[in-house]
């Protein structure tokens, strides 16, 4: 029986990014006193990240295979640009919306085909796909950024929107759309990476992907579809973001990437084992988010911030990694 | 009498509450070899990674020379003169053997900076040659020699690194683990050069014949204790399975009790795969079908095939009489096959994976709600029930399989195998790597799934194994089939020329 001490021992070095989360809080609840821990505040937060967030999630499927996607910046772009070009041609909403997701399923599919059928690293084949996906952005746009009339108000209008919650400075607090958008996207992925056989399979070829094979895992067709669902997630990203801002450029999802796969790494390490899971990419995104909120609200210059977060970033893992190999 | 190269005594070293060593005593002479025999868990390894700076004891008082010393760390040991050979060669493939046996020195230089190919070439030779090798070209490159070969380079290395230290003590585990024969016997001659050097040997094995040919000494431990140390003339192989067990040797293999029965389960009229032709036989529901022949003859390349691992080139085969089509592995499963591959590490587990998960795996479709959400319920009950009938020791079904031992790891495999009884179960070297206790269950295990009417296919290049275990054995030569025949009153002697020439 392991003893109650070591058992704690062992739950307090999994848990460092938890705690760390805890302790940024506290620090800026003391230094922002009046603004931080309000719930404006809060929600603001939520919304600034749900598209990362979107990203986020859907790239945990295919990091729990222990594949990387490189092309979801480009690909949020391109659903972005690809909705926006419909609208301008005064096209109907839902069939933007619908092309723009479609186009991320393609994208995923050629990322899958490229992995599983050819047979290229996912590192290679995406860091390709991710200057495609850019190159037809910037094509199909003619480089111009859309924006305006031309972006319908209904598709517009759902990023401002949301559900009530209360009154602040008599003017009605609502629960953002967008954040709505992201706890569902985080629902659907924590069910079929948790619930269903499907994941199970996914975490198996993460696991060793040859003894996946031998015991019964389709490991190709399976790649090839979580792929695609990581191109949809980055597609539905990049509409939340044109919704965000009523335009589309092509270079709209640039951060995306490094930001996503940061977060998933955070996550990563309040597991045992060191593997991705969706709750915990939840974890890093709120502490990118937090920590970016704070900063700001500190005055702390924006330079000065992306080496913080990324200092943090490094931080977390290495003590993560320390820790597992002191075992 | 010489005084001794290396003693350790009253070593000790507790984990939690598992006593891994308890007062281990072991001594070894100038000129001699050892052998360190024990269950998987007796304290072998714990021991050896004592002396290797790898592990520290709670106690331990090592004598290197006639002086009392400590070892912390690797470097410690090495800088007593310790070496240790691995079963998992750590050689660079993309260098040369000489580059290799000198690797962690400079090169020799010309002219300040220009690489001394020439002296460095004849220096390997030379070390070499010290060691009795004459047949390795030194400006081969590591990757293409053959395992044998590689492992001999490894002691060249080792042994120049000792050259200045006093007659060193060399650590081999399990070093004929993955060498043929020819190899093995080429190895056989380096240890006794070493011996003629006053050079001693510890030599870590599961293998009764080696240990009875090449060494003068062994010890047996057993539970973290030395039983006994004894020179190999005043012993015999019953008696030190009986010192490392506590049982008797003529239980190793559990006696068939049900008979074979006449429906064939499994007709094999053509198969063949790019790596492998010539397969045919049919195979009765409770028999055991062996796989014989030599390393690289085809034995995993056969099962692999029948799991639907390779494509097929030809496929003519039944299922209880009805044609079935070539499968890839997810259907294999379905249709009643079941698998424990070679490499359990490598192939067979996710390591990082609890034992239900690894258990369930291929039969996710079957215990999942409507086949797509899972019913971790149903999973745990199904992994603790098959883990109690392989006797799987564990502190249960959410543990993670790599804190698991070798046999144990085993274990899982074999469980996940028996989740359904199969029709068709093929085991790739059930028992490697596990040591004799749990061979035995694993045997009795075999015994049990073919009593129930599954029949059975065991590739093992353990000849004694598959004569104690299988009614029937194929034999493969050169990749293609090359004679089926009863296993019955046949010896080790007889099989094994067979696995060598054409039968008829």
């Amino acid at each position: 029986m392991v003893s109650t001490q070591a058992q704690l021992g062992r739950w307090l070095r999994r848990s460092g990014t938890l705690i760390g989360f805890i302790v940024v809080i506290v620090y800026f609840t003391i230094n922002i006193p009046n603004t931080f821990l309000t719930l404006p505040n809060w929600l603001n937060i939520s919304q600034q990240i749900s598209m990362l967030a979107v990203v986020a999630f859907t790239m945990t499927i295919v990091m729990v295979m222990g594949d990387f996607d490189l092309s979801v910046g480009s690909m949020a772009s391109l659903a972005g640009i690809v909705a926006a070009l419909l609208f301008r041609d005064s096209q109907p909403v839902l069939l933007g919306v619908v092309a723009a997701l479609v186009v991320g399923l393609i994208g995923g599919l050629i990322n899958g085909v490229l992995v599983s059928y050819i047979g290229i690293t996912p590192f290679v084949a995406t860091l390709g796909t991710l200057t495609v996906f850019s190159g037809v952005a910037f094509l199909l746009s003619g480089g111009e950024t859309i924006f305006g009339r031309d972006i319908p108000a209904d598709f517009s209008t759902f990023a401002r929107g949301g559900i009530p919650v209360g009154m602040v400075n008599e003017r009605p607090l609502l629960f953002p759309n967008l954040t709505i958008m992201a706890l569902i996207v985080f629902v659907i992925v924590w069910v079929v990476l948790e619930q269903t056989a499907f994941g199970r399979r996914l975490y198996a070829i993460g696991g060793n992907v040859e003894a996946a094979r031998l015991g019964g895992v389709r490991v190709r067709l399976l790649r090839l579809i979580a792929f695609m669902l990581t191109g949809m997630g980055a597609a539905l990203a990049g509409l939340m973001y044109a919704s965000r801002v009523a335009s589309a450029n092509p270079t709209q999802g640039a951060g995306l990437m490094l930001d996503a796969i940061a977060a998933v790494f955070l996550g990563m390490t309040l597991s045992e084992e060191g593997e991705p899971h969706v709750a915990g990419t939840l974890l890093g995104i709120l502490i990118l988010g937090v920590l970016d909120n704070g900063l700001t609200q500190m005055k702390v210059d924006s330079y000065v911030r992306e080496v913080l977060i990324g200092a943090i970033i490094i931080g977390a893992v290495t003590s993560s990694s320390l820790n597992r190999r002191g075992r | 009498m010489a005084s001794p190269l290396l003693s350790i005594s009253n070593a000790s070293k507790t984990y939690g509450s598992s006593r891994a060593l308890i007062e281990a005593r072991l001594e070894i002479l100038p000129g001699q070899v050892h052998a360190l025999m024990g269950e998987n868990g007796a304290g072998k390894s714990t021991l050896i990674k004592i002396l290797a700076g790898v592990v520290t004891p709670d106690s331990a008082d090592i004598v290197r020379a006639g002086q009392p010393v400590s070892i912390h760390n690797p470097q410690d040991a090495f800088n007593l003169g310790l070496r240790f050979i691995h079963q998992e060669l750590n050689i660079v493939p993309q260098l040369s053997a000489a580059e290799n046996i000198f690797v962690s020195l400079p090169y020799p230089r010309r002219a300040g900076f220009l690489v001394n190919w020439a002296k460095l070439h004849a220096d390997a030779e030379q070390v070499l040659a010290q060691l009795g090798i004459h047949h390795i070209d030194p400006r081969q490159q590591a990757a293409r020699l053959s395992p044998g070969d590689q492992m001999l380079i490894k002691i060249a290395s080792a042994f120049w690194g000792a050259e200045r230290a006093a007659a060193s003590v060399y650590v081999m585990d399990e070093p004929t683990a993955a060498l043929t024969g020819d190899e093995t016997e080429r190895l056989f001659k380096v240890i006794r050069e070493l011996q003629n050097k006053g050079c001693g040997v510890l030599y870590v094995t599961h293998r009764m014949r080696e240990v009875f040919e090449i060494c003068d000494m062994v010890t047996v431990m057993r539970d973290g204790r030395v039983v006994e140390t004894r020179p190999i003339a005043s012993t015999t192989p019953s008696d030190l399975i009986r010192l490392m067990t506590g049982r008797d040797l003529e239980q190793a293999y559990p006696p068939r009790t049900l008979p074979v029965e006449q429906a064939v389960t499994l007709d094999v009229r053509d198969l063949s795969t790019r790596q492998i032709s010539g397969i045919h036989f049919q195979l009765h529901a409770g028999e055991i079908l062996g796989v014989a022949g030599l390393t690289g003859a085809g034995r995993s390349e056969l099962l692999a095939a029948l799991i639907g691992a390779e494509r097929r080139l030809t496929h003519d085969v039944l299922l209880d009489g009805a044609p079935l089509p070539p499968l890839d592995p997810t259907r294999a499963w379905e249709r009643g096959f079941a698998y424990v591959p070679e490499e359990r590490r490598t192939q067979g587990l996710m390591l990082s994976r609890s034992i239900q998960d690894n258990i369930t795996l291929p039969h996710l479709q079957r215990i999942s709600r409507g086949g797509v959400f899972l019913n971790r319920a149903s999973e745990k009950r199904i992994s603790t029930e098959m883990g109690k009938s392989v006797q799987l020791k564990s502190t249960g079904a959410e543990q993670i399989t790599r804190q698991l031992s070798g046999g144990n790891q085993q274990k899982v495999l074999f469980a996940r195998a028996l989740v359904q009884t199969p029709r068709v179960l093929l085991l790739d070297e059930p028992t490697r790597g596990v040591d004799v206790g749990a061979k035995y269950d694993i045997y009795t295990l075999i015994r049990q799934i073919s009593g129930r009417g599954a029949a059975v296919i065991v590739a093992s290049s353990d000849l004694g194994e598959l004569l104690g275990l299988c009614d029937r054995v194929l034999v493969m030569r050169k990749r293609r089939q090359s004679a089926l025949v009863d296993a019955t009153g046949m010896t080790a002697q007889e099989l094994l020329t067979l696995c060598y020439d054409e039968a008829g």
